[in-house]
């Protein structure tokens, strides 16, 4: 009986749904944009009417903060769109803006090239998107940078989204990779005189992180924190693997030689591949190193399991909010640089702007670079990359004083390295590294043939890449 | 002696029984981990040890899910699109299984031969020159595109097709000599007997439909044409670290799935162990 009621709930509910899905706003409007060609002409004026598409992954929501009402990740473009239509006298433009999860973009981009409709534009992380550039799916924007650009922004950044002579991502905010660590547990165990200050990226030198390290697995107070490491290893997947590199880089080893090759597989390379090791051994670091995230290690460190962990940005403004909110533990959470045997910090950004796709439509692709330049430089527009860290150094000193931590952002600058080099293939080459720390850690490889089969199988990636790639040295 | 037997049969019994209930409570466990979380408050989530029995019961996360995003019209497009779907799958199914089974027609076999070898052909080899197809169909951004393609499949015809096999020649025979036409022979005599097998097909069919992530993410682009697997995937890229919300998804995602397996779990189990007795 009860089964049968059952039954007729299901099929109500089944019909209710096709009567749902008959009247609903199933529209059949493409995902890429059109450029009306033909004429066609708006109430307001007589301008072409051209459709863009805009596409972007999760960054921030609300057009300046998300405590506005509504607040979306595609609220800022909406607004953007709407300010830049009322004052484009070149067309009558409509832009359609759509968020797409990040593990979502690859799958949607390869099926709407080979399908010859990629979106306009694309606002993304550089590193996400730098392979279309060698797949010559991307036009360059170097045009439309002019010199107050130039001055605003950081070399640094414009080095990060230049491949070969041209800009092909007009850089809009960054987000720099740190560590970050637990003041309270530095404290517990003893070790407040390497703890740097709120509003710091402390710097330490090798010798001091390592007797940090020490300090933290021998004097942490079990009973305050128990099953608790000194720092985070993972190597489960790419995800969060920049900073893999930067270890990789700790010893001084430059990674990419003058033909963008991998050099890692040299003295200092090995070095930094048996620190890892002897990290991991020594009972450094969580265990199972292979087996784990860099989800699961920022899981780890929020919930006060390990003393040191990965950052960036938005994790650290993230973690630090759900603090304030009681949704985690609350501890005095501070950043450092990732330390390196020369004493000089290593520090990283994902620089994060817009790209415009080829889509060969003479209209729509002019209409999207001016669409680029409008919110990439309008003043009241950029200054929503205070969301993350503005590029602009006058959108940075504007909000100094309410984000401390911008000065200390902008002064690490200076320690930066490009973890992608901007090679060809640099999507893939993500996928060979890890394996190879896994077997490093389970014991299967030695640190120097790690190191030795990511070279050989990472060249071989990037030459075939190289070969086909449309930016040529 | 023979008690002797039976003693020993009975500890066997005991003991294979708990291997088997061991295993069932394995298999739900990650389902019991999913609702539990979904109650709880995010730091509760990621906490160790783990609250095996959530301590605070919170129905927000579930709350969040609907307010924050459009998972009701999610929900109502997963349930048109596996529902229309398999409706219409089982009537193209059923009619073309019924021929190639009790048809007499020249080529039959090679036909069947060529239809059933496109089970070998993997969808994803399809995705783009189906994705081009449905671009010019205007179908891109409606769920008619995520059903078009799924009305018609090999793996359907196969599977009636089985059971067709299976119902005797001589009823459609009976019917024919008292009148009946091949249309109501089919619709009166025939298809009754396969109802096993449609409720098997359908449930497998309705379950691979709703799954269907690769092609309902290329043809759902925009946020409300998106169907619920698809839409709670993108939920799980939020930068929203609130653990419990994600998991409050990922259960609104499955608690339709889990409703039609315990309610067509009878047809199932028939449908398939009909079809695997030939007589």
């Amino acid at each position: 009986m009860l089964k049968k009621r059952a039954m007729t709930v299901l099929t109500a509910a089944l019909a209710l749904s096709v009567a749902a899905g008959c009247s609903g706003a199933n529209s059949n409007s493409n995902s890429a944009g059109s450029a009306d060609s033909a004429g066609g002409t708006s109430g307001a004026g007589k301008k072409e009417k051209v459709e863009l598409s805009l596409w972007l992954t999760p960054q921030w929501k609300g057009v300046m903060d998300a405590t506005e009402d509504g607040a979306d990740y595609d609220s800022f473009f909406l607004y953007a769109a709407d300010k830049f239509k009322k004052q484009y006298d070149k067309y009558d433009v409509k832009v359609n803006v759509q968020v797409v999860a990040g593990d979502q973009r690859d799958e949607l981009l390869n099926v709407n090239l080979n399908g010859g409709t990629p979106p306009d534009m694309f606002f993304e992380s550089v590193f996400a998107m730098g392979d279309y550039v060698h797949r010559g799916a991307l036009a360059p924007l170097t045009d439309i940078v002019d010199d107050a650009a130039r001055k605003d922004i950081a070399q640094g950044y414009w080095d990060n989204v230049t491949f070969g002579k041209d800009v092909y991502f007009y850089p809009f905010a960054h987000n720099p990779g740190t560590l970050a660590y637990n003041a309270d547990m530095f404290r517990a165990a003893g070790l407040d005189s390497l703890v740097g200050g709120e509003n710091e990226i402390k710097t330490w030198t090798l010798n001091e992180y390592n007797r940090i390290l020490e300090t933290l697995k021998t004097k942490l107070p079990k009973d305050k924190y128990p099953n608790a490491y000194p720092m985070a290893l993972y190597a489960l997947n790419n995800q969060g693997d920049t900073w893999n590199l930067a270890y990789l880089r700790m010893f001084g080893n430059k990674f990419f030689d003058d033909k963008n090759n991998l050099a890692v597989d040299d003295a200092d390379g090995i070095k930094a591949a048996e620190w890892l090791k002897k990290v991991y051994d020594s009972g450094y670091s969580n265990p199972g190193a292979e087996s784990v995230s860099s989800n699961d290690a920022n899981a780890m460190f929020q919930n006060q399991q390990l003393g040191i962990s990965f950052t960036n940005a938005v994790l650290y403004n993230n973690a630090k909010a759900d603090m304030k909110a009681g949704k985690s533990p609350s501890f005095d959470m501070r950043l450092a640089n990732i330390p390196s045997a020369s004493g000089k910090p290593l520090a990283f950004t994902y620089v994060v702007g817009t790209a415009l796709f080829n889509t060969g439509d003479k209209a729509r692709m002019e209409a999207s670079k001016d669409f680029i330049k409008f919110f990439s430089t309008d003043p009241e527009l950029v200054k929503a990359s205070k969301n993350s860290i503005p590029v602009r150094s006058s959108v940075a000193s504007e909000f100094a004083s309410q984000f401390p931590l911008f000065t200390a952002y902008d002064a690490n600058a200076a320690n930066m390295f490009s973890f992608t080099g901007n090679v060809a293939g640099y999507s893939e080459l993500r996928q060979v590294l890890y394996p190879e720390l896994q077997a490093m850690y389970t014991g299967e490889k030695t640190p120097a043939q790690a190191i030795k089969d990511y070279q050989s199988k990472g060249n071989a990636v990037l030459q075939k890449a190289r070969e086909s790639s449309v930016i040529k040295p | 002696m023979r008690q002797e037997k039976a003693k020993k049969r009975e500890s066997f019994d005991i003991a294979s029984n708990t291997v088997v209930l061991l295993f069932a409570l394995l298999n739900l466990f990650p389902l019991y981990w999913l609702f539990s979380s979904s109650v709880k408050n995010s730091s509760d989530v990621i906490k160790m040890p783990p609250d095996w029995w959530p301590r605070t019961f919170t129905w927000s996360n579930y709350a969040d899910v609907f307010t924050n995003q459009p998972a009701l019209r999610w929900t109502l497009n997963s349930l048109y699109v596996a529902g229309l779907s398999t409706a219409l799958l089982i009537v193209t199914s059923s009619m073309a299984a019924y021929a190639f089974s009790k048809l007499r027609f020249k080529g039959r076999s090679v036909f069947f031969i060529v239809f059933i070898s496109s089970l070998m052909i993997p969808k994803e080899v399809m995705i783009v020159p189906l994705f081009r197809i449905s671009q010019d169909l205007g179908l891109v951004n409606s769920v008619y595109g995520m059903i078009w393609p799924n009305v018609a499949t090999a793996f359907g015809v196969f599977l009636l097709k089985g059971f067709f096999d299976t119902a005797p020649d001589a009823l459609r025979e009976a019917a024919r000599i008292d009148g009946a036409g091949e249309v109501r022979t089919f619709l009166q005599i025939m298809l009754p007997i396969v109802k096993p097998g449609i409720g098997a097909l359908f449930i497998l069919n309705f379950v691979q439909v709703w799954n269907d992530y690769l092609w309902q993410l290329v043809i759902g682009q925009n946020k409300e044409s998106k169907t619920l697997m698809v839409g709670i995937a993108t939920l799980m890229q939020d930068l929203n670290p609130n653990f419990a919300y994600k998991m409050a998804g990922a259960t609104v995602a499955a608690i339709p799935m889990l409703l039609i397996f315990i309610l067509f779990q009878r047809y199932f189990t028939r449908g398939i162990s009909i079809g695997a007795v030939k007589e």
